[in-house]
């Protein structure tokens, strides 16, 4: 039963979103609540595996082919925990684009493609083969040019084409590595590598050629620049790109590969902090300058993205505990962010924060919403960022690498600073624009949803804290 | 059940806080029922608790970070003195408050910050801890915030410096956890080698900037003018200075081995030092009531983190002693400049004066407090001052000359604000019929005034019920109560509060005004160009901050800029350039291609002959 589970939840919104424009020529609103109802049985039937996993077991689902091409689904409780946190924030982000998207063209590729994402991505997280990791890794890159380039105008899709270029430059580096794995280990199979790379740890130079594609999807510098130049989509894809699955592809794919399948050299576990620490440090400075501001919440994700690489890298309980939850967290707070920047967005028509101010007093939900959502992303109790901070933080610390925690300290300074900065410009002050109104009931709906999580997934901490421990010992059990 | 009252403090106000929120605007006067009331209960509980001593732990993360309450002889004393400043503030702004907009809130995140401390007073886990230390921010943000329409600039810089050095204290906790291989408070005992002393000072920072030292200070004279009135009183004056000073303790008393041979107690001595004389200098010329008390906040906080810091008895237990003290009088202070800014509408010292007659019970209460803070014997502050002198003296004669030079402006800067706002002459701006304060602001003031006579006369009730025992064994059952035993500090203490009154009078003969009593000290040459400067925030340590924060983020800018002219310019150039080459290969016509071609033939062949 759970065999079929998995792949319905793999295949109902990857081949679901097909049909998507074809009912959308039958009637808009049927169109438009398929599309939710395929994302949320993602959800559903994720969190419908979690009875079963939860007691440490796994399964599979495993179509045989020659060559090492096995088609593999496998769901473990990382798998499961990424999946839910991914297809849920999609729920949301696809009932704000009720909302958002509701007066523009294209809206039949728009679900299309946006289904088709979350679809390839619950490929991803459920793939156990890396091949077919690398195809469904293929497809969120083109459902990404062309979600991007939603608005077609020439800039846009000039940018569009730089984040098709670099993510896919880098799958093709990373394709690489997969082959180099392949006549190391000779099978594409993470099972068969797990048990084949413990005596014989995978080569530095694969390593590398796959962060290169890892690094290049989670948007880590030196590759991160196609991140901010993303933030010309519509907002309810730049906040499915940054808090919900693109960014959060190689984040997960690094724990999945480097944590639980393959046995790295430890040298790693100074290399990536360090590169992370610098991504955190320039994209945060980087947030203070800019003053677009979707391009603002776009440097934090890179820096954000910069705690949950060092959870992961370093390699202790602590630490994987605090990415998973950061991840849990970020997401919560960072896709919030973007779509009460897209309610601002689409109700003044001004993305500049320099000549925005004093909205607190039109929209002040939006405004109270933005403003839990960045407590959250900073780290302030009681909102659910806390707690993944401190872990990330103590975690590198019992890993030995104070001196790179206290660099991330840092990093977590300046990000209240150019939070604040950025609400202040925008809800205080001096009114700038024309009177504008608070957003549409279902998108004040979704952000309020958002806003609200980030505080209660604080304060019932127990349950996603229990919930993320026993994967980890999960996946620290199957390397030793 | 029994430890679950321990919940209480922690809950009660948590939930009226979210009642107020929740509840309509229509039911103004049932929420000031409520706030009274509550913060009465948790007062009654304070009290009920006092002589018990038990824990609570509940399951939380997990990972050793538990949800651990522990009340013992300390945390209860804090937690008694922490509910009688709630209730007597919340009651005093029952007046203060009713005329302003956002009631709700304010009634909201005061129950809500109540809660906080209360949480973090009897947290027995660092995580706990830094839960409700850390989650004080958001209603401080909030409080300073609802002030009026401008206030929003002195919130946000509160919440920065506030939250960047609570962050410097998880970064501590997390050394210290990884020392102690626990976060449970009580069973932390670390010696102060290298690490230890690096995660020490890392909790320092949080500790004391909560109390409000410097150089985290500069919030406060902002917010004074900003925040709500009683919000001063409330945080800064009582509650956070408690809080802080408490963790301070702690630190440096049980979960770290304070001695006074470390670097660390020399340094925790010189920011002392440095806090009390530059934060008075600051507060001398203040022209305006609640800014200057402000930075006598900021400077009495120097007293206790010096008699702390000095880590002997005297000083240890002068400093806690202090930080009772000040709580009572600066929170006294405070209200008075409430009631006047009540009854007179403003707060400048140059509009106010001759009010004493006006309002008699009011004037009455700020010369109790006023005379406490300045050391006047027989007032609480003038024997916990001489404590904290006996220890610093013991520690080197600078950081007594310092903690006197101190106080003879705390002296000099009380004496002018005083004559300046009650005696003298109004000018016009106040009008002839200003009254005394409604009594619902009058009782908190005279309730803790008379506490800071009280605890002057019967100073043996607080130091040896409330104070010696924390200490423990550390101190040998030696009573620091009763009257300070020497008599030459007693005697320059009281040479010193003769030259601040004869300073005063000097400095009124040459200029004839009460607020122009340190005129002689602020104009004088080079002073005035340093006080200039310092009026101007050159040396906010915040503005310089950003400063700083803003030339790295330039740096981190075009770094990304450089990177992101790879992706844009060089790599399109790159490309089209070699495309652009590899074109004109191809254009030449037959042959070309016929050569190429050859050469082709030519080097297979090279290669296959030299394989051979």
């Amino acid at each position: 039963m759970e065999k079929e589970l998995l792949l319905c939840i793999v295949f109902l919104p990857f081949a679901g979103a097909f049909i998507l424009p074809l009912l959308g020529l039958m009637s808009k609103p049927l169109r438009n609540y398929t599309a939710l109802s395929f994302v949320l049985a993602s959800t559903i039937l994720s969190s419908l595996l979690i009875p079963d996993v939860i007691h440490g077991s796994t399964f599979t689902f495993a179509w045989q082919f020659p060559l090492g091409f096995n088609f593999v689904l496998q769901a473990d409780m990382l798998a499961v925990f990424m999946a839910i946190v991914s297809s849920f924030i999609g729920c949301i982000i696809v009932l704000y684009s009720f909302g958002y998207i509701s007066h523009y063209e294209n809206q039949g590729e728009y679900y299309l493609m946006v289904v088709l994402f979350i679809g390839s991505m619950m490929g991803i997280v459920y793939s156990a083969n890396l091949i077919f990791l690398y195809l469904f890794w293929e497809v969120t890159a083109i459902a990404c040019w062309r979600l991007i380039g939603f608005y077609r105008e020439r800039e846009i899709v000039i940018r569009a084409n730089k984040a098709f270029l670099v993510t896919v430059f880098g799958a093709l580096v990373m394709l690489i590595g997969f082959i180099g794995i392949y006549a190391q280990t000779g099978s594409f199979d993470m099972d068969t590598i797990r048990v084949a790379s413990k005596n014989n740890p995978i080569s530095n130079t694969l390593v590398l050629l796959i962060l290169f594609g890892i690094f290049s999807k989670s948007a880590t510098l030196p590759l991160h620049t196609w991140l901010p130049d993303a933030g010309v989509a519509p907002s309810p894809v730049t906040a499915l790109l940054h808090a919900a699955v693109l960014v959060k592809i190689g984040v997960y794919v690094y724990a999945r590969l480097f944590i639980d399948t393959f046995t790295i050299d430890p040298v790693w576990q100074t290399i990536v902090p360090v590169i992370a620490a610098i991504s955190a440090l320039v994209a945060a400075g980087a947030a203070m300058i800019e003053t677009d501001m979707k391009r603002i919440i776009a440097y934090s994700t890179v820096s954000q993205i910069g705690f949950i690489f060092l959870g992961f890298a370093i390699n202790n309980e602590m630490c994987i505990m605090g990415a998973m939850l950061y991840i849990l967290m970020h997401g919560l707070a960072k896709g919030g962010l973007f779509l009460c920047a897209g309610i601002i967005e689409q109700n003044t028509n001004v993305k500049d924060i320099t000549k925005l101010g004093g909205l607190i007093k039109t929209m002040p939900i939006t405004a109270i919403t933005f403003l839990f959502c960045a407590f959250s992303v900073m780290g302030i109790p009681p909102f659910g960022g806390f707690f993944s901070k401190y872990m990330v933080i103590a975690g590198a610390i019992n890993g030995g690498q104070s001196a790179i925690a206290f660099v991330f300290i840092v990093g977590a300074f300046l990000t209240i600073i150019y939070l604040f900065r950025l609400f202040t410009l925008i809800f205080m002050g001096e009114m700038k624009t024309a009177d504008a109104k608070e957003g549409s009931p279902v998108m004040i709906t979704s952000i309020v949803i958002l806003a609200g999580l980030s505080v209660i997934s604080g304060i019932l901490i127990y349950y996603p804290s229990e919930f993320v421990r026993l994967a980890v010992n999960q996946m620290l059990g199957m390397v030793q | 059940m029994t430890e679950q009252i321990l919940l209480f403090p922690v809950l009660l106000p948590a939930i009226a806080g979210l009642l107020m929120v929740l509840l309509s605007k229509r039911f103004g006067s049932l929420k000031e029922l409520i706030a009274v009331g509550i913060t009465l209960v948790n007062l009654v509980l304070a009290v009920y608790l006092y002589p018990m001593q038990m824990s609570y732990a509940a399951q939380w993360f997990g990972s050793g970070i538990e949800f651990s309450l522990r009340l013992y002889q300390f945390s209860a004393f804090i937690l008694a003195a922490v509910a009688g400043f709630g209730f007597l503030i919340v009651l005093y702004s029952v007046a203060f408050m009713r005329t302003r907009q956002s009631l709700s809130q304010y009634y909201a995140y005061t129950l809500l910050s109540l809660a906080m401390v209360n949480g973090a007073v009897l947290a027995d886990n660092l995580i706990a801890l830094l839960f409700f230390w850390e989650g004080l921010l958001i209603t401080l943000f909030g409080l300073i915030f609802i002030g009026g329409p401008s206030s929003f600039k002195s919130a946000v810089k509160a919440f920065v410096i506030v939250g960047i050095t609570d962050l410097c204290m998880m970064f501590g906790i997390g050394l210290t956890a990884f020392r102690a291989g626990t976060l449970t408070i009580s069973q932390i005992h670390l010696p102060l080698d290298a690490a230890g002393a690096v995660a020490f000072t890392f909790l320092m920072i949080g500790a004391i900037s909560k109390a409000g030292s410097m150089p985290f200070h500069s919030w406060i004279p902002d917010a004074a003018v900003d925040a709500p009135l009683p919000f001063m009183a409330f945080l800064p004056a009582a509650l956070e200075k408690l809080l802080g000073i408490y963790f301070l303790a702690r630190i440096s008393l049980d979960m770290f081995e304070l001695t006074a041979g470390s670097w660390v107690s020399l340094m925790l001595m010189i920011i002392g030092a440095i806090t009390i004389l530059l934060a008075v200098m600051m507060a001398l010329i203040q022209k305006d009531y609640k800014r200057l008390l402000s930075y006598h906040a900021i400077s009495q906080v120097g007293y206790m983190i010096l008699g702390i810091g000095t880590a002997v008895p005297a000083g240890i237990v002068g400093g806690l002693f202090h930080m009772i003290n000040h709580a009572m009088y600066k929170s006294c202070l405070f209200l008075t400049g409430g009631a006047v800014e009540r009854q007179t509408g403003t707060t400048d010292l140059e509009k106010l004066g001759g009010i004493g007659r006006k309002m008699p019970v009011t004037f009455i209460c700020f010369i109790i407090a006023a005379a406490a803070i300045s050391g006047v014997p027989p007032f609480n502050g003038f024997f916990s001052k001489e404590l904290v002198y006996d220890g610093a003296l013991e520690r080197g004669w600078i950081f007594y000359a310092a903690a006197i030079l101190g106080s003879f402006f705390t002296a000099a800067s009380f004496l002018k604000l005083g004559h300046s706002a009650f005696l003298g002459k109004a000018s016009g701006a106040i009008k002839e019929t200003v009254k005394e304060a409604p009594a619902f602001m009058l009782i908190p003031m005279i309730v803790i005034a008379s506490g800071c006579v009280f605890f002057g006369v019967y100073n043996a009730l607080p130091l040896n019920n409330f104070i010696q025992p924390v200490l423990g064994g550390k101190i040998d059952g030696h009573s620091f109560a009763g009257w300070p035993t020497s008599t030459m500090l007693v005697a320059i203490t009281v040479t010193v509060i003769i030259a601040a009154l004869a300073n005063h009078w000097y400095g009124i003969s040459r200029t004839g005004k009460g607020i122009g009593a340190v005129d002689h000290i602020h104009y004088a040459p080079v002073i005035s160009n340093i006080y200039n400067m310092a009026e101007k925030r050159y040396f906010d340590p915040y503005n310089i901050g950003l400063v700083l924060v803003n030339g790295i983020s330039r740096v981190a800018w075009w770094i990304d800029r450089g990177i992101d002219w790879i992706y844009s310019s060089f790599t399109v150039k790159v490309t089209y350039a070699a495309s652009t080459a590899m074109r004109k290969l191809h254009s030449d016509g037959y042959p070309a291609y016929i050569a190429w071609a050859l050469a082709g033939v030519i080097i297979v062949i090279a290669v296959t002959l030299k394989r051979i």
